[in-house]
């Protein structure tokens, strides 16, 4: 095994950093890169550039992951949007009822409709950003 | 990019590839004679800034090619980019052009 052929070795090892779809569109152009710039006889990466790799694979492992989470939790968040909106639609019904028996206090419970309303909007309107890359 | 002000490396990586398409190697080193060899960019750091530019629409994959056994894929600027890049580089610019003339000879404090 040459010199080139170690370096490359070790240069693939810290690139499993990064999460397989970075790999499976860019690890050969990246190692290009790296043999590249490598110095003629280098058979280990520099220091720095082991800390580059690490540091960029790994933030970007993270960032994969989050934003798999945050497209994970949008979509459950959509369940609540029509149960939101059923729930304060139920509650202006009730106090509409309780009203007409005379129940004086019913249009308190508006409020917690509003809030339920609210949520829904809000929930509707969201959509999750990703943190920055590093 | 509005307020925010971009970093140093893509600027430094938008004007490289304003002089034509290159590829990954081709960045490093035009990056290094634009910045008079004072930024060498880490591949690690090359690609994160291409992923994030490709993913903006500031620039784009050009074509593909084997040199030696090993894939080069070249990348070029895109007309969004381009705005970019020049509403940056006037900003830059007249930022410098201010505090070159505050420094100016006649206010007693010529820069060396």
């Amino acid at each position: 095994m040459t010199g080139q052929d170690r370096l490359e070795r070790r240069y693939r090892r810290l690139l499993a950093f990064y999460p397989r779809s970075f790999r499976e569109g860019h690890e050969e152009e990246i190692l290009a890169v790296l043999l590249a710039g490598a110095a003629e006889g280098r058979n280990r990466p520099h220091p720095a550039e082991v800390v580059d790799l690490l540091r960029r694979g790994v933030s970007m492992r993270l960032r994969e992951r989050w934003l798999r989470q945050s497209a994970r939790e949008a979509r459950r968040a959509r369940w609540l949007i029509p149960l939101r909106a059923a729930i304060g639609l139920w509650l202006v019904v009730l106090t509409g009822v309780l009203c007409f028996f005379g129940e004086w206090w019913a249009p308190v419970l508006l409020l917690f409709a509003a809030i339920h309303f609210f949520l829904s909007i809000r929930l509707l309107k969201s959509r999750p950003r990703p943190p920055s890359p590093g | 990019m509005g307020i925010r002000s971009m970093q140093e490396t893509t600027f430094l990586i938008l004007t490289a590839l304003a002089g034509g398409s290159r590829h990954g190697y081709g960045i490093v080193s035009d990056v290094e004679q634009i910045s008079e060899r004072r930024v060498r960019l880490r591949a690690g750091t090359l690609y994160a800034a291409l992923e994030r530019l490709s993913g903006e629409g500031s620039i784009e994959i050009e074509r593909e090619e084997i040199v030696d056994n090993r894939l080069r894929r070249y990348y070029r600027l895109t007309p969004a980019g381009g705005e970019r890049l020049a509403e940056e580089a006037s900003r830059l610019h007249s930022n410098a052009r201010a505090a070159l003339s505050r420094l100016d000879p006649r206010g007693g404090m010529a820069p060396t």
